[in-house]
């Protein structure tokens, strides 16, 4: 058993930083050269900040901005969406078919995200039959004009992201398990009281879960903006493969790229101190409640 | 527990709007999937106008040879990353769960590194940098399409199986492997004839998850791809400029079939394996 079996990881370790660690040390070591010319894609002989104060211009910030709302708005409305069907699944729907409620779940996360977006395409777009039929029964004027909007890349990221909210919170749900909930009504507690005070709290983890789970890829998404989202829906991944395609300006694309990095975690990190400090209050009055019970 | 009626009928309408809620909600998932599905019979010569029932978009793949070829590098690109992440990733599951020490939470953390960077932000790195391995170094292999597919698909892959085979394993008692040293096999004997088998499922659910998300990879092909060998998602990426015809619904559909036999099969083997429905759909989501 004193085999060096620490040994077999060095394989993963090797691969992972040839392929996923020098290329983004790279990027980041281009983030503070420049473009040389025409014909050039990036110079790092002299080196500066001036990139990321070019990327910070009103075209950026603008896309920033837009980047932001969908990834808010659309990481919340999956979880209002999500929450209840995961409840459902795990809580209401009869033990023996929650294996295939969960295949249903997983089917459309492992189906081809371009081809699941480009089926909202063809929903979504003017004159789809969404459209005729909705004018046909009188609830629309003209055709759907939401193509190529903010809104339709909301519809697709809600869409898209949906699943990655559900599986973590079924799991949560059904850890907390039948017993405590029982416990809790059996105290008198209303089923609204026991969600509140008993479910949610122990499946605080798996909310989390899948708030990071869909939050974290949807504000690097570049698939539904490009398909769903016209100059209205920009968003920063976009904006990122732009500077390396078809602007060939590597310096100024890595310097969004490493801002797309820094945007997510500082999000993260100011959503976690908000969630702190609102749940302050909370923590002194059940602290207040236990000391003067014992 | 004295009055069940009232218990009953409270939640009950509750309950209802629950259920007709999650209904729905599953409409709404498989609602593009429909649609695509109903696209590649289209006699058309554009996906979203519909014309006539038609099976022309399926013949489309054999008669077209960029489709055709297409439809193969991604077949071709799919069974060698999965081959080559579930060769790692076991190698690194294994140690995980059986050499454990500081060295984990430091391989676990890079791990979800590579799990939660965007994948736009792994696709721009990977260009320059293959770039400048092949070109500015000399080394032609990263010159290779099917090579550049591969790393590119890799990266994830190899996360998914080490987190799915070390979660095998650590739930499994290492008692076994001693027993077999006890017993005079050699390491690699032990590795091979009590290690391997134990993790076997979770190694073929990593393989055949590896596959699927290597067929969906588009984000990096895209940019690491080079031209001769396009893998098809990137196929139907470019071809949103020109107008999405009904063979791309087809070839979908045909994928999508490919995509439930391998979630099918993860589905039975980790069930064979003794998983919990909540078990699967962990490994599933990722770990």
């Amino acid at each position: 058993m004193r085999s060096p079996r620490f040994g077999l990881a060095v394989p993963a370790w090797v691969w992972l930083a040839i392929f996923f660690i020098a290329p983004i040390g790279m990027v980041v070591w281009f983030s503070f050269g420049y473009k040389p010319g025409i014909f050039g894609t990036h110079a790092n002989d002299v080196l500066s900040l001036d990139r990321y104060a070019e990327a910070m211009s009103p075209t950026f910030f603008a896309t920033f901005q837009n980047t932001l709302w969908v990834g808010v708005l659309g990481t919340l409305l999956c979880l209002v969406i999500g929450a209840p069907v995961a409840y459902w699944m795990a809580v209401k729907a009869p033990p023996s078919r929650r294996g295939l409620l969960l295949a249903l779940v997983m089917v459309p996360f492992w189906t081809n995200f371009l081809v699941r977006t480009l089926g909202w395409q063809v929903i979504l777009s003017p004159d789809g039959w969404l459209s005729s039929g909705l004018q046909a029964i009188g609830l629309l004027d003209g055709p759907i004009d939401i193509l190529y909007t903010r809104g339709a890349v909301l519809i697709g990221v809600v869409y898209n992201y949906l699943p990655l909210m559900i599986l973590p919170l079924y799991v949560a749900f059904d850890r907390v398990g039948t017993p405590l909930r029982e416990a809790s009504k059996d105290l008198g507690a209303s089923s609204v009281r026991t969600f509140l005070r008993v479910t949610v709290p122990l499946a605080q983890p798996g909310i989390i879960a899948g708030v990071l789970l869909v939050f974290i890829p949807l504000m690097g998404d570049y698939i539904t903006a490009t398909v769903l989202g016209g100059a209205q829906g920009n968003m920063i991944g976009q904006l990122v493969a732009s500077q390396f395609g078809t602007a060939q300006n590597w310096a100024l694309g890595s310097a969004m790229a490493v801002m797309l990095i820094l945007i997510i975690m500082l999000t993260i990190v100011v959503a976690a101190a908000i969630l702190w400090l609102i749940s302050l209050p909370f923590r002194n009055r059940n602290r207040l409640v236990l000391e003067k019970a014992s | 527990m004295s009055d069940a009626r009232v218990r009953r009928r409270g939640p009950g309408a509750g309950n209802t709007v629950l259920t007709i809620w999650s209904v729905l909600v599953f409409a709404f998932l498989f609602l593009p999937i429909v649609v695509i599905i109903f696209a590649s019979f289209n006699s058309g010569r554009l996906l979203v106008a519909w014309e006539s029932f038609s099976l022309a978009p399926f013949a489309a793949i054999v008669e077209k040879p960029v489709v055709r070829e297409a439809v193969l590098v991604s077949l071709r690109t799919g069974l060698i990353a999965a081959l080559f992440a579930s060769l790692v990733g076991t190698l690194a599951g294994v140690a995980m769960a059986r050499r454990p020490g500081k060295w984990v939470w430091w391989f676990l953390g890079l791990l979800l590194l590579v799990s939660v960077t965007p994948e736009i932000v792994d696709a721009v790195a990977l260009l320059p940098w293959l770039v400048f391995l092949g070109q500015d170094l000399g080394m032609s292999i990263f010159n290779d399409g099917t090579v550049r597919l591969v790393i590119g698909h890799s990266l994830f892959s190899v996360a998914i199986v080490s987190y799915i085979v070390r979660a095998r394993l650590v739930g499994l008692d290492a008692r076994l492997e001693e027993a077999s040293a006890d017993l005079f096999a050699p390491p690699l004997r032990t590795f091979l004839k009590v290690t391997l088998p134990l993790a076997m499922p979770a190694v073929l659910a990593g393989f055949l998850l590896s596959f699927t998300l290597s067929l969906d990879n588009t984000v990096v092909s895209a940019f690491v791809q080079v031209s001769g060998t396009t893998p098809w998602p990137v196929y139907v990426l470019s071809s949103l400029r020109s107008g999405l015809r009904p063979e791309i619904a087809a070839v979908s559909t045909i994928m999508l079939l490919l995509t439930l036999a391998s979630l099918a099969l993860v589905a039975y083997v980790l069930k064979r394996a003794g998983d919990s429905a909540s078990e699967i759909a962990r490994t599933m989501a990722g770990g």
